[in-house]
């Protein structure tokens, strides 16, 4: 029965993985490349500031074209291909049993339905997440002087720090739980609809929208916030005057690394300062504005999430997506035992 | 027959109706709002930097870490993703099932002949699948409008600054989506005829339609129209940066150019002599201070060498780009009408 699967699955079995190995051998030659030019532009060297800034911008100067594309096509290989396990490993795994009617063969045999289910699931499972492993090694691998060039001075046009949330599913081990828990969701999926194509739509659609919201609503709340106070003075960044004299005004903040929550100007009395501007500030001088907004005495609020949490994240994620797959798994288990044969 | 194709094809459509519909609604809603942002923003009707450069700042101020981007975003993942997934969905499953559960016996041997059960049904869920993405393409772009009437005003390197035909962009406004989900959808049942099976048959169209859409900006689409090159006197104000080797002996400048709207497709400092500057780095440079090290490459006479697509060309490009991708479709239909029609029953 292996040995048929194998066999008719074959071609397309090597041709997807001939795809992989040529990517990952792009990676590879390119990641030294990348490396080389690291330290040729004394990025490992620095630790004053200023060295840094120096060396960062000499790299980052170097990565146009070819790199850059790379950078963000590499991130977005690492988030398709959880989904795509869910899609074509996970989703057909019983629902085509169902679809052909062979689950009446299968559950009756001397081995246990449940046992059959486990051997099934663990074995795809551990294929699954050792597949996003390994990308998500070599992807994290060839980024990792980019992403700390951005940690040090954070630069739009290449990228963002590797804890923003465009980021940060496509780095370390959360990939390993997303691969795992794309699989369990589509088994379920499929158990429930009993018919692959369906199983598969809906898969996909669940699975990029739990991806979207846990990385936009969610995952901010794993670990409280950061929070940080200081009074806004000469680190006036930006001021704006809306129609109605609103006023809004941010203060500069730089933390290399951080992930930026939120960033508020509020008064003495802790409400957020909207204005309203006084004709100082709507005719007069920009430093006759600047003075009436210090004698606002206002603060600046912060909160952030800190470069130094990125791998806390990392295992919470990877741990919280885990035990979901694991209950998925339990879900699909009862299903199966609970069936009758029709 | 048309009962026929519209019966098998029914909850495709129904689903991805839906799908429309409901992206529809979230653009209708945050669409008058961000028109009203815009026209707000003082930006209609401002005149020289005094009243537009403030404009400006105001309107990417109430656009940042709003819901505009991320409503935008999931559109252009619902245009080139939803290409894909036509393909992988609509299209591969098209013959690929007809063959995998037998079927064929029968559908291919009614008064219909083959070619015509085949025509109808491509034509049909084809044309279903160019018209979603026209639509969903006009929606998005009436959508946007006024984020591209910004960009005029943009500074450069903003995010405002890129212009729509930039190459993620490119592909989400005008015709180019209608290209995109014919090829998909007609790779799609291709692939289906070729492996007979719908499950490789899906893997291999998703792989497919997503390398064609990477590497197309890439490598395709600066060659439909041979770019404009410009040799321009480099200006201190436009060196962005410059990086140096190890023993000073060799140097790259790095300048920036302000072409809005434009797609700037390379950007060089060359020589007065039409050679790529590459040092070595002047004294200045290596102790001086910023001013005297722009001093002194003033004194080199360098150029700098741009080529580009300018704006204006927007629609012939997509014109060309469209009409690639539907005559590869007619291509790979055809080629699947070849194929049914030299099959035996078997």
């Amino acid at each position: 029965m292996v040995w048929l699967t194998w066999r008719q699955f074959r071609t397309q079995a090597l041709v997807a993985a001939a795809a992989l190995a040529a990517f990952a051998l792009t990676l590879v030659i390119t990641g030294i490349q990348v490396r080389d030019r690291a330290s040729a532009a004394g990025l490992y060297g620095c630790d004053a500031t200023h060295s840094c800034e120096h060396a960062v911008s000499n790299f980052i100067n170097q990565l146009r074209g070819p790199y850059h594309v790379l950078f963000i096509v590499g991130a977005m290989v690492l988030y398709v291909i959880p989904a795509l396990i869910g899609l074509f490993w996970g989703a057909p795994l019983i629902a085509r049993e169902f679809e052909t009617g062979t689950y009446r063969v299968a559950w009756n045999q001397s081995v246990s339905r449940n046992r059959w289910l486990a051997i099934k699931l663990g074995l795809v499972g551990l294929a699954a997440m050792a597949t996003a492993g390994l990308f998500s090694l070599l992807i994290t691998w060839w980024a990792s002087p980019i992403d700390r060039a951005l940690a040090l001075r954070p630069d739009t046009s290449i990228g963002v720090v590797r804890l923003d949330p465009t980021l940060f599913g496509a780095r370390g081990i959360a990939p390993i739980g997303y691969a795992a828990f794309a699989l369990a969701l589509g088994v379920t999926l499929g158990v429930l609809m009993r018919r692959t194509l369906p199983a598969m739509a809906a898969t996909l659609a669940v699975f990029v929208g739990i991806q979207v919201v846990w990385a936009n609503w969610i995952r901010a709340h794993l670990i409280s916030p950061s929070v940080a106070r200081a009074p806004l003075g000469s680190n006036l960044n930006e001021l704006m005057i809306s129609p109605g004299a609103k006023m809004t005004v941010l203060g500069a903040w730089n933390q290399p690394g951080a992930w930026l929550l939120s960033d508020k100007t509020i008064t003495p009395a802790g409400n957020v300062f909207t204005g309203p501007a006084t004709k100082t500030c709507l005719q007069g001088t920009l430093q006759q504005c600047n003075a009436w907004l210090a004698g606002k005495h206002l603060r600046q609020l912060v909160t952030f999430q800190p470069a130094s949490r990125f791998w806390t994240f990392q295992w919470y994620e990877t741990a919280i997506f885990l035990v979901l797959a694991v209950a998925l798994a339990v879900i699909c288990a009862w299903r199966i035992r609970r069936k009758r044969f029709a | 027959m048309i009962w026929l194709s519209w019966r098998q094809f029914r909850t495709q459509a129904i689903v991805a109706g839906c799908v429309l519909a409901a992206f529809a609604i979230a653009l209708l809603v945050t669409g008058f709002s961000l028109a009203h942002l815009y026209s707000g923003s003082g930006l209609p009707g401002c005149q020289g930097r005094g009243t537009c450069v403030p404009a400006i700042q105001n309107f990417m101020n109430q656009m940042r870490g709003s819901v505009y981007a991320f409503v935008f975003y999931i559109g252009v993942a619902i245009i080139y993703g939803g290409s894909a997934l036509v393909g992988a969905f609509w299209g591969a499953p098209l013959i690929a099932r007809e063959i995998e559960t037998g079927t064929f016996r029968v559908a291919w041997n009614q008064s219909v002949s083959r070619n015509r059960w085949l025509a109808v049904r491509v034509t049909m869920v084809g044309l279903a699948a160019m018209a979603g993405a026209g639509l969903l393409s006009l929606m998005l772009n009436w959508w946007v409008e006024p984020v591209y009437k910004a960009t005029r005003f943009a500074p450069p390197d903003s995010s405002l600054s890129y212009g729509r035909l930039s190459p993620l962009l490119f592909g989400t406004g005008g015709i180019a989506p209608m290209g995109y989900a014919a090829f998909a959808f007609a790779l799609g049942v291709a692939a289906g005829v070729l492996f007979k099976r719908t499950l490789p048959a899906m893997a291999v169209t998703l792989v497919g339609v997503g390398f064609v859409l990477l590497a197309w900006p890439n490598w395709v689409r600066p060659h439909l129209i041979p770019p404009v090159h410009q040799v321009l006197r480099l200006r201190p104000s436009a060196i962005e940066g410059f990086s140096t080797s190890a023993n000073n002996s060799q140097m790259t400048i790095f300048a920036g150019v302000h072409k809005p709207g434009a797609w700037v497709l390379s950007d060089q400092v060359v020589t007065s002599a039409g050679h790529v500057f590459s040092g070595p780095a002047t004294h200045a440079c290596i102790n001086g201070s910023p001013q005297a090290c722009s001093a002194s490459l003033a004194a080199l006479h360098l150029n700098q060498l741009v080529s580009f697509e300018p704006a204006s060309r927007f629609w012939p490009l997509q014109g060309y780009e469209t009409g690639a991708y539907v005559l590869a479709a007619v291509v790979l239909a055809l080629f699947c009408s070849w194929w049914i029609s030299r099959r035996r029953l078997a």
